[in-house]
């Protein structure tokens, strides 16, 4: 990340113009370089992060692990501290617990969530025992409650720490972070898996101005889930004209809206159009896939079943947004007008005609 | 006496794992595997439009990433009845294909190698390789600043922990390699299915993702990075210190377990069913001169010992007839992994058992040749083997893919409905090992769901016999002189590649039985 830019002794020029170049991915003017080099060059200390892995399929870790620019070896060895993470650490066993215990002593640390929490039952998710002399299963949630008290923020990665995810409709009764902690302190970082970029943008902006990004009711940053995918969607024209896909193999139709086929751009918010994933290299409607909705509290069960077009077109809820965000207010009306469109054009159908 | 040694978490791997362990006079004598983490996704399927099936069981696993959506796909290929055009199996291929790499080569050098290497040797370096030199310095300043998290704390090493200064700064370097590595093969999953994790882009009857010749050729550009790591870093290393540093490990065949191994047929060459890059069986008491077809009749799951129940206390089901009833009070239960058996007798899935049923000559001739047993070393060196395997067809269903690009080729059948009523099942060989999904419809809707998983063959408890699973019997006899210290109990598990998430949904000792193992 950009410390390891300035460690590594690059010009002033380049460092500064990373500096730069991330004001303007976070949203920022570029005004703004300064202030950020100033935090990521001149931080005492290396950032102590707890990684927490509840109800998770390691997918956003693996996803962390993708990224390019920077690398997780950079943000590991030069920027943060990770003092707890179950799939990356060399410890196991006691020697992993006590070192979480130790962590969680020392108030300050940036916690990560990845994974759903269980309500229906504390023991659907454990890891650690209770303690030296307690062998028995410690529940991720008691972990979790520990963990918060001593935390400076939490960012809940992914949409099952965000609300639940693909877990929410399980016998286990997923819920998020917020769910079982409390909103105060918590940023979600929804999608399935998360996109890192919002991770990396996250934590630069906390590092910088020590405080969460403006967020929207939902605590998800708006710099990154202020837009509609619809609005964005490079497919937008053709559901203009009605031009929709009915049959994924279809050449003539391959760059068609997915409406038909269940995409729920229209109801979900988020920068995937232009952020894209694995280095921008693509992204589900990119690869002709429909969109899941996976960045919205309704991802999965609201939205089943995924495949089949959308009859109902209740949009997301966007009220109580902050002074600052006059973006989403925007976007809202953008998205009741979308409605009006769904309604008026895609429910009933309207197909081309003479393509096959 | 007997010491009980609880391992939880166990870290470096995929998921919620816990092992137990009990040691006397130094050695493991009895072991319980338990998986500790349970979501329910198959019991949320039922009821639902049976597609949702492939969207939500791709999300069993973020690092088996994309087998499960395929699997979920070719049980829903069968249930539709829909022929997948050779387009599509080839995209479907180079998708899997990247997979295996990526991950392999995450397993190796992100997950395990930290199992064999002391750290704090990268200080002695004393040669003159700028990039190794990079290393030590930043090692070094992490010493200095007393803040070396995540390496440390750790197990303490023993008389398998590589110290040579030069070797394991080499390693550390690769483990770095490794982790842009496995991105850049993520990435070329993501070419077609849109992203990685959790590709979008395989349903069933084909892809969703319409090929053109600019991503074939970006495709190309990545795996040549990732089958160059593979070929001239992954397999080196493994060869090196299969053969040098770690031999003696190889050869005490610390790990072994039943010697039941279990393999399925993957990568199709066409789109008859019948064609294969491996063709899998099975192999039953170490017996590799009798390799059996599969069977997938003589699949069935125990319950007994895990928080589950089953209607009428049954025994073993077949998945198409499986149940998922949580009971998490039930008594004697310890796991929430169900127990696989294969003709009522637990297997070893995976890489080992990938070769131990395919038996690829090279690799045959250099364990016979250095007498490697079964264990957790063999483990390696077959996952090394495997990934090469993989390296050298890729780019050959490239090249094919290529030649279709003129013919408009089809990605996909997208043209069958939701039968009303239907059964299927798909099977994917993958990187973890072997993988089953049994969908049920009826009145278009799943009424049943059940993925039998390759960490759930591995990682099983005891079923109504007894009898343990293969991580618990592999434990036996590992040596642990040192309680506090039990290296080679993680040591051997993660050679398994454990995968807890997706695995949920250790007596009766055949006294010191010596298997064989090495083809004469």
């Amino acid at each position: 990340m950009l410390s390891s830019l300035a460690k590594n002794k690059v010009s002033r020029r380049d460092f500064m113009k990373a500096c730069a170049a991330m004001a303007v991915y976070l949203g920022l003017s570029e005004s703004f370089a300064p202030k950020i080099a100033d935090a990521v060059e001149n931080a005492s200390k290396k950032a102590p992060v707890i990684w927490l892995e509840a109800q998770d399929c390691a997918g956003c870790s693996e996803a962390f692990l993708n990224l390019t620019e920077p690398t997780p070896t950079q943000i590991i060895l030069d920027t943060i501290s990770l003092k707890y993470h179950e799939t990356i650490m060399f410890g196991s066993g006691y020697v992993a617990d006590k070192a979480l215990d130790e962590a969680m002593k020392t108030p300050g640390y940036v916690l990560v969530v990845e994974g759903s929490i269980p309500t229906a039952d504390p023991l659907f998710c454990t890891a650690g025992t209770m303690s030296d002399t307690n062998p028995a299963r410690r529940p991720v949630v008691e972990t979790l409650k520990e963990a918060y008290k001593n935390a400076a923020v939490v960012i809940a990665l992914g949409s099952c720490a965000s609300w639940g995810g693909v877990v929410q409709a399980t016998p286990s009764k997923g819920r998020g972070v917020s769910d079982i902690v409390g909103k105060e302190k918590v940023i979600n970082l929804p999608m399935c898996p998360c996109n890192p970029d919002h991770l990396v943008g996250t934590l630069v902006y906390y590092l910088t101005f020590k405080k969460a990004p403006p967020l929207d009711i939902h605590q998800r940053p708006l710099m990154f889930f202020g837009t509609l995918i619809h609005d964005n969607c490079p497919r937008r024209g053709h559901f203009e004209r009605g031009e929709f896909v009915t049959n994924y193999g279809d050449p003539s139709q391959a760059e068609y809206c997915l409406y038909l086929k269940g995409c729920k751009g229209p109801f979900t918010f988020s920068d995937c159009p232009s952020r894209g994933f694995n280095d921008n290299v693509n992204w589900c409607i990119k690869s002709n896939a429909p969109c899941a909705g996976c960045s919205q509290p309704e991802f999965y069960a609201g939205f089943s079943p995924l495949y089949e077009k959308s009859n109902d077109v209740n949009l997301p809820g966007i009220g109580g947004v902050p002074s600052e965000t006059v973006g989403t207010v925007a976007a809202a009306v953008t998205a009741l007008g979308v409605a009006a469109h769904l309604v008026g054009r895609s429910v009933f159908g309207k197909k081309k005609e003479g393509d096959k | 006496m007997a010491n009980k040694i609880v391992i939880d978490p166990v870290t470096r791997i995929e998921g919620h794992l816990r092992i137990e362990v009990e040691v006397e006079n130094g050695v493991v004598k009895d072991a319980w595997s338990s998986g500790t983490m349970a979501r329910g996704f198959e019991a949320m399927l039922v009821g639902r439009q049976p597609m949702d099936a492939i969207y939500v069981t791709e999300r069993s696993c973020g690092v088996c990433t994309m087998v499960h959506g395929l699997c979920s796909s070719r049980a829903l290929d069968m249930a539709y009845g829909c022929k997948v055009p050779e387009a599509g199996i080839l995209l479907r291929n180079l998708m899997l294909a990247a997979l295996y790499m990526g991950d392999h080569i995450q397993i190796f050098y992100n997950l395990n190698a930290p199992d064999y290497i002391d750290i704090t040797a990268v200080a002695g370096y004393k040669g003159n390789d700028p990039k190794l030199l990079a290393i030590k310095d930043k090692i070094v300043a992490l010493v200095k600043a007393n803040d070396t998290a995540p390496f440390t704390p750790a197990y303490k090493g023993d008389q398998y922990t590589l110290t040579d200064p030069e070797i394991v700064t080499t390693l550390v370097s690769h483990y770095i390699q490794a982790i842009e590595a496995r991105a850049i093969a993520q990435k070329c999953i993501a070419i077609f299915g849109g992203k990685s994790p959790h590709q979008a882009g395989v349903i069933q009857g084909g892809v969703t993702y319409h090929p053109n010749l600019e991503d074939l050729v970006k495709y190309k550009e990545y795996i040549a990075k990732v089958i160059d790591f593979v070929q001239n870093v992954y397999w080196k290393d493994i060869l090196f210190l299969g053969s040098g540093p770690l031999l003696p490990v190889g050869q005490a065949g610390l790990g072994g377990g039943y010697n039941n191994y279990l393999s399925g047929p993957e990568f199709p060459l066409d789109n008859s069913g019948k064609n294969f890059l491996w063709k899998g069986g099975v192999v039953t008491d170490g017996n590799l001169g009798a390799v059996q077809p599969l069977d997938g009749q003589k699949i069935a799951e125990s319950v007994a010992h895990s928080w589950y129940d089953y209607s009428n206390n049954q025994p073993l089901l077949q998945p198409f007839e499986g149940e998922t009833k949580f009971n998490l009070k039930k008594e004697g239960a310890y796991s929430f992994l169900k127990a696989p058996r294969y003709d009522g007798k637990p297997y070893e899935v995976g890489p080992l058992a990938w070769a131990m049923t395919v038996q690829p000559k090279e690799f045959m001739d250099i364990v016979t040749k250095l007498n490697i047993k079964p264990g957790f070393l063999a483990r390696h060196a077959a996952r090394a083997y495997q990934a090469v395997d993989v390296s050298k067809n890729v780019m050959k269903w490239v090249d094919e893919l290529a030649s279709l690009m003129g013919k408009g080729p089809l990605i996909v059948n997208d043209d069958k409905p939701t039968p009303d009523s239907a059964k299927g099942f798909g099977f994917v060989e993958a990187p973890r090992g072997f993988l089953s999904h049994w969908a049920v419809i009826e009145g278009k809707k799943l009424k049943n769901y059940q993925q039998v998983v390759p960490t759930t063959w591995n990682a099983s408890p005891r079923d109504a016999n007894n009898v343990r699973g293969q991580y618990e019997q592999s434990l036996i006899g590992i040596p642990v002189p040192d309680p506090e210290n039990p290296i080679n109990v993680v040591r051997n598990i993660r050679s398994f590649d454990p995968c807890l998430a997706c695995a949920v949904h250790i007596i009766h000792p055949e006294s010191n039985r010596i298997l064989k193992f090495v083809v004469e």
